[in-house]
């Protein structure tokens, strides 16, 4: 314990040198305006920007908790079983935030934006992407170290590389060397950052390579094609992910080092590159928990792997019946049916096994599964928002109307409106669906005295089913025209709710279980060993 | 120099065959039109904007490219003609999908070379904890 909060101390020692020198936010400037500038609008219009920022931050501040358990494991070299329980304890709890917060950075991407996605693989975003990507790997191989004792210097290492993705990621943020819709401040603290992920990889690597006799497995693999040996391959695809993340987002600085040309990484590479990635993620959410642990026979794998595949053909045929056409649609429908098989049926087993009494000794394994069955459906509704989403662009007169699938909309009129910080074009649209009044929308125009361009607000009617979602291009008042950009996009709110199912799922696996006998006599022998873990509510 | 580039752009676009030769393709009119021209403009940055997609940004100029990818297409010019042309007038910098070449080869290959060593790694590793097995 004294290593880890050495580590968290000097961690909160570089932060708190920062704040009093480099980026010291009380110094006086030589010529105050009378009024500031107020934050940058884009921050001003949404009540998502209020929950949003503190929960990336508690998961990435968050993650500096596990990194000190990890080196103050690998300091003490007591890397017996007793070190894992506070260390997934300590990455779940920050994982669940930053689950939550790139959400709810999506979600407020969409909002406001104006261009009708959540996600457009920015730098700050992936950023915010990448040491969840490695946090989600470390939680898996965790599983694995517990039940088979192998992959204990990888989680370690898998821990800190979240750590200092965390610092890379503020680097990222903060330095203004990255060229982001999400930047919103700019200062000259990066060379200080960059010095301090330096210093802390260093560490980390030094501290490993000390530690490299006691990171040997103790434990073996019977089978390839076994739970474990699929958490192996889970494991592979979420580096390959990070590392593809990683190379689109910094390319294009590394590329004009080399050659001095600007180059871009955008939308379309990383499209390309993460979608085979992450249905291959999907395919191993379905297949690694039907496998069996340890050595199955033929006809027991057989027997696992098969039946969910029907419930996958039915997804997909269902989605090409209502009309999906895209082949990777069609095959993460598939790859979903089958996982959403999987998932349901272990979290129900248990159940019908022993009645709810399981539910409450198995909360661990109960909760991951909710976390599975949010991300089946958070994946599922990435692919059908992305790949059947429909758009126009219509000029409308007052009193015009346009339709768009189901909807129709009718321009009422545009008027002005001044506000102390801002003048607002506002313009009402009628929306029917289907010849019934459904609601009245109102995306506006904002004129920011401190921006030169206007900036423009959209509205959104939300179901379950779809979003219409209308963004005005320009609009007249005087003429009373507008130019509006319509677009229905299917299944939007389901990433939103699932990905919150994920946080619930996390709380569930995190809420500690009342401690067993059998337990008591493993962990009697490392009486010390115990007490931390049971601070930390770890036991299951 | 943004402003001078688009001034010279707009000079230009009426003859884009003088850059990038005869259409090479069919000439898109209606639905397919407006699709292909979303798509198209997907791969274009904004270069005013910060990061976004000629597609999705609302600004002056992604408005002027993309009015210029509608008018292309409608001409029967490729997608390749037509990013190619862009990246005349604007270099590299304006396609989001970097072209397998040179230095920015690397952006593509990287990734499946760690791919690559991955999956032998994990299946050399695999190999050596089922080994411990038969001992």
């Amino acid at each position: 314990m004294p290593f880890a909060i050495g580590t968290w101390l000097a961690c909160a020692a570089f932060f708190s040198f920062l704040i009093a020198g480099p980026a010291n936010p009380f110094l006086t400037i030589a010529n105050p305006p009378p009024d500031g500038p107020g934050p940058n609008p884009l921050l001003q219009n949404h009540l998502l920007m209020i929950i949003h920022p503190p929960m990336l931050y508690l998961g990435y501040v968050g993650m500096t908790i596990p990194f000190g358990f990890a080196c103050a494991a690998l300091l003490r070299g007591r890397l017996g079983h007793s070190f894992l329980r506070p260390l997934r304890a300590s990455l779940l709890l920050p994982w669940i935030f930053l689950t939550v917060a790139i959400m709810l950075g999506g979600w407020w991407a969409y909002e406001v934006l104006g261009w009708g996605g959540y996600w457009a693989w920015d730098p700050v975003e992936n950023a915010s992407l990448l040491p969840w990507l490695t946090a989600t790997a470390a939680l898996h191989s965790a599983i694995v170290l517990e039940r088979r004792g192998v992959l204990k210097g990888w989680t370690v290492t898998l821990v800190q590389a979240t750590f200092l993705l965390t610092i890379l990621g503020t680097f990222m943020t903060r330095s203004g060397v990255f060229n982001s819709v999400h930047s919103f401040t700019q200062s000259s603290i990066g060379p200080t950052i960059l010095a301090f992920l330096a210093a802390a990889l260093l560490f980390s690597v030094v501290l490993l390579a000390l530690r490299i006799d006691s990171l040997e497995s103790d434990g073996r693999i019977e089978s390839a094609a076994s739970r474990e040996g699929m958490f192996l391959v889970n494991n592979l695809l979420f580096l390959i992910l990070t590392f593809t993340v990683l190379i689109g987002t910094v390319f294009p600085l590394v590329a004009e080092a080399i050659n001095g040309k600007q180059m871009s990484v955008g939308r379309p590479y990383f499209d390309a590159m993460v979608v085979p990635i992450g249905t291959a993620l999907l395919f191993l959410i379905g297949v690694g928990p039907a496998l069996p642990w340890g050595r199955g026979t033929r006809e027991e794998i057989l027997r696992a792997t098969l039946p969910p595949l029907a419930t996958g053909v039915v997804v997909a045929a269902i989605g090409y019946a209502v009309g999906v056409r895209n082949g990777w649609t069609i095959v993460t429908l598939l790859f979903g049916g089958y996982a959403a098989h999987v998932t349901l049926k272990e979290m129900w087993l248990p159940v019908a096994r022993s009645g709810t009494s399981a539910l409450r000794r198995g909360r661990r394994r109960f909760g991951s599964y909710v976390v599975h069955a949010g991300a089946v459906v958070v994946l599922i509704a990435i692919a059908v928002s992305s790949t059947t989403r429909t758009s126009r662009e219509v000029r409308f007169s007052r009193g015009d109307s346009a339709s768009i699938g189901a909807y129709t909309v009718t321009f009422l009129g545009a008027e002005d409106r001044a506000e102390p910080h801002r003048q607002s074009t506002i313009a009402r649209f009628a929306v029917t669906k289907n010849g019934r009044a459904v609601t009245t929308l109102a995306p506006r125009m904002n004129q920011y005295a401190t921006m030169r361009e206007p900036i423009g607000t959209p509205d959104v009617h939300s179901t379950l089913a779809g979003d219409l979602y209308l963004s005005i291009l320009n609009v007249d008042v005087a003429q009373q025209r507008v130019a509006l950009h319509l677009i229905v996009t299917p299944m939007v709110m389901w990433i939103w709710i699932a990905a919150l199912v994920m946080g619930l799922g996390g709380l569930l696996a995190l809420i500690p279980v009342r401690r067993t006998s059998v337990i008591l006599t493993q962990s009697a022998a490392k009486g010390k060993d115990l007490e931390m873990a049971d601070s930390f509510g770890m036991t299951s | 120099m943004i402003l001078l580039l688009i001034a010279l752009l707009q000079v230009k676009a009426p003859d884009a065959a003088q850059f990038v030769g005869a259409p090479h393709g069919v000439a898109l009119q209606g639905a397919a039109l407006e699709r292909r021209t979303m798509e198209v403009a997907s791969l274009l940055r904004c270069p005013v904007c910060q990061g976004m997609s000629v597609a999705d940004s609302p600004s002056t100029v992604a408005l002027d490219m993309k009015a210029q990818v509608r008018e292309l297409l409608a001409r029967g010019y490729t997608e390749e003609q037509i990013l190619s042309y862009f990246e005349r007038s604007y270099g590299e910098f304006v396609l989001l999908k970097p072209k397998f070449r040179g230095v920015n080869a690397l952006v593509w290959v990287l990734p499946l070379l760690a791919l690559l060593i991955g999956v032998v790694l994990v299946s050399m590793k695999l190999r050596k904890l089922e080994l411990v097995d038969g001992d």
